[in-house]
């Protein structure tokens, strides 16, 4: 049998063929061996997975599952948060400030100042300054914009059965 | 209604409850439907924990849409619905090393499928239902994903075929010749999981 | 960092158009920084420890968190704090007993965190936080679990 005639005897046992073609199939297999023997096949396996995820449980208890749901569903309906809001003088500034007043500020600036020596700062995501901890590693996942600071703190050899953090107890 | 009522209650008097933001009403609707869920979700991710973190998500997002769900399907079909979804779009989110073996090629013009052995045999008689859920399991784990899915999409889901094209974003004919290489596969690594166990 | 001033020539008009544009300011006032810290309890058991009613940590936190390379399968939030950090402002954020936050935010997304634990600094580490961004810093905890302290910048 070529490819297909393989393909069409798949379609065939997953009734998408039309009429005409589908007689012609369950023609072929009554007198093709090849095409009987791979038509069974097919069948063994769909009969194989049949029932498959029937007996696939979530591993979680009803509560648990529930009240994580229930919980995701409560903060994404919650209002956002209250801020104070702007004070209305900061405000009327805003408005006051076009932008070619924004664009008059820059040319000033730089005009007017010209650094001497390095800035120092640079435009990187992250800068250490100070790590008390000599034992810790960073590690950055740029797609998902998370830095992790794994830190040793408590010591190994301190505290190890007190919880340093304060709230576990 | 009550839990009492709830738990008598048809999916339809459910949604209905649900809609109208009846909260309790769908945490039956979950507790009824959340193992076939996290099944879909699971057949799809092959790692218990994302297909845990799916079903969540769809749940939530089942609430949300809820009232767009009009009853042209099943409560049930339309939430695995949005948890395929969901899966898809974790999947091709995913960096997934994809081998170039010749085989890999191969299984998109169709040339594997057509020198292996028809499997005479039956390589599941008189297996146990857990150790015969265990064996295709495995062997769903050995397909790559695309061929995973669209197995999971015609046989568990059951899909026709002009409706997956358009899920797993290929023509007809892709879908077509995945799905063959994706049963003969299947058939090929159980018969071989068989002659293992016995060994 | 050392400026030099160049006298202006012709350029006052600017100054003037500044005073009466921007009252009298150079900079226009950024927008608060919208912040949540989290004090969270990492484990491979299912459930908080007996007596205490830790939730579990919200989806897309569980996510992110998911994507790092921590062994512990669970996450439950001991203690949240909802925050704002305005331009050039310092705060101390107390997210337990023992451990507070000391943030200051300096110029765009930039913010200092310093980490105190039982009065001593922990770390102190210059972070940029755009919308979305989440820094962790974490440790060992007994019983083989884990603490972390969460900073989500909100959307």
């Amino acid at each position: 049998m070529d490819y297909n005639a393989q393909l069409k005897l798949q379609a065939f046992l997953d009734g998408e063929l039309p009429k005409a073609e589908a007689s012609e199939m369950a023609s072929l297999v009554t007198r093709d061996r090849e095409a009987a023997a791979l038509l069974e096949e097919l069948r063994n396996t769909d009969k194989v997975l049949a029932g498959f995820e029937g007996g696939i449980e979530l591993p979680e208890s009803r509560d648990f599952f529930w009240s994580k749901v229930q919980r995701e569903i409560q903060r994404l309906e919650a209002p956002a948060p209250k801020f104070a809001p702007a004070s209305l003088l900061a405000r009327w500034r805003r408005l006051l400030v076009p932008a070619s007043a924004l664009a008059l500020v820059l040319v000033t600036v730089v005009v007017l100042i010209q650094p001497v020596g390095q800035f120092g700062r640079t435009s990187a995501a992250d800068i250490e300054t100070a790590l008390a901890d000599a034992g810790a590693f960073t590690y950055r996942d740029y797609e998902a914009g998370t830095t992790l600071v794994w830190l040793s703190y408590p010591a190994d050899n301190e505290g190890a059965e007190s919880d340093e953090m304060g709230t576990f107890e | 209604m009550t839990a009492k009522d709830n738990s008598s209650a048809d999916d339809q008097t459910l949604v209905r409850a649900a809609q109208q933001g009846d909260m309790a009403a769908f945490e039956e609707l979950v507790a009824r439907h959340r193992d076939k869920i996290y099944a879909r979700a699971y057949s799809m991710m092959r790692n218990e924990e994302e297909a845990i973190d799916l079903s969540q998500e769809a749940w939530v997002k089942g609430w949300q849409r809820l009232a767009q769900f009009q009853g042209d399907s099943s409560f049930g079909t339309w939430m695995t619905r949005i948890v395929i979804n969901l899966c898809l779009d974790q999947l091709r989110k995913q960096k997934r090393q994809r081998t170039e073996s010749i085989e890999a090629m191969d299984a998109e013009s169709g040339g594997v499928e057509r020198q292996m052995p028809v499997i005479t045999v039956n390589p599941t008689a008189g297996l146990e239902r857990g150790e015969l859920r265990q064996r295709i399991d495995r062997a769903l784990g050995q397909l790559s994903y695309e061929h995973r899915t669209v197995l999971v999409l015609h046989e568990f889901e059951e899909m026709e075929y002009k409706q997956i094209p358009k899920t797993m974003e290929c023509s007809i004919g892709t879908v077509m010749s995945r799905l063959f290489y994706a049963r003969r596969k299947l058939a090929a690594l159980l018969a071989d999981l068989k002659k293992l166990d016995s060994v | 960092m050392r400026a030099k001033l160049i006298a202006p020539t012709g350029l006052g008009w600017c100054a003037i158009v500044l005073a009466l544009f921007a009252g009298g300011q150079f900079s226009t006032r950024a927008a608060d920084m919208k912040l949540q810290a989290f004090l969270v309890w990492g484990t491979d058991d299912g459930k908080p420890p007996e007596g205490k009613t830790y939730k579990p940590v919200e989806l897309d936190v569980r996510q992110k968190l998911k994507d790092l390379p921590l062994k512990w399968t669970n996450w439950f939030e001991v203690n949240r704090k909802d925050f704002s950090l305005a331009q050039s402002e310092t705060k101390e954020v107390p997210i337990s007993e023992k451990c507070q936050l000391n943030l200051t935010r300096f110029v765009r997304h930039e913010v200092e965190v310093t980490l105190i634990g039982k009065g001593k600094e922990v770390v102190k580490r210059k972070q940029s936080l755009p919308r979305g961004e989440m820094l962790v810093l974490g440790g060992n905890a007994p019983n083989s679990t884990a603490w972390l302290v969460v900073l989500k910048r909100l959307e």
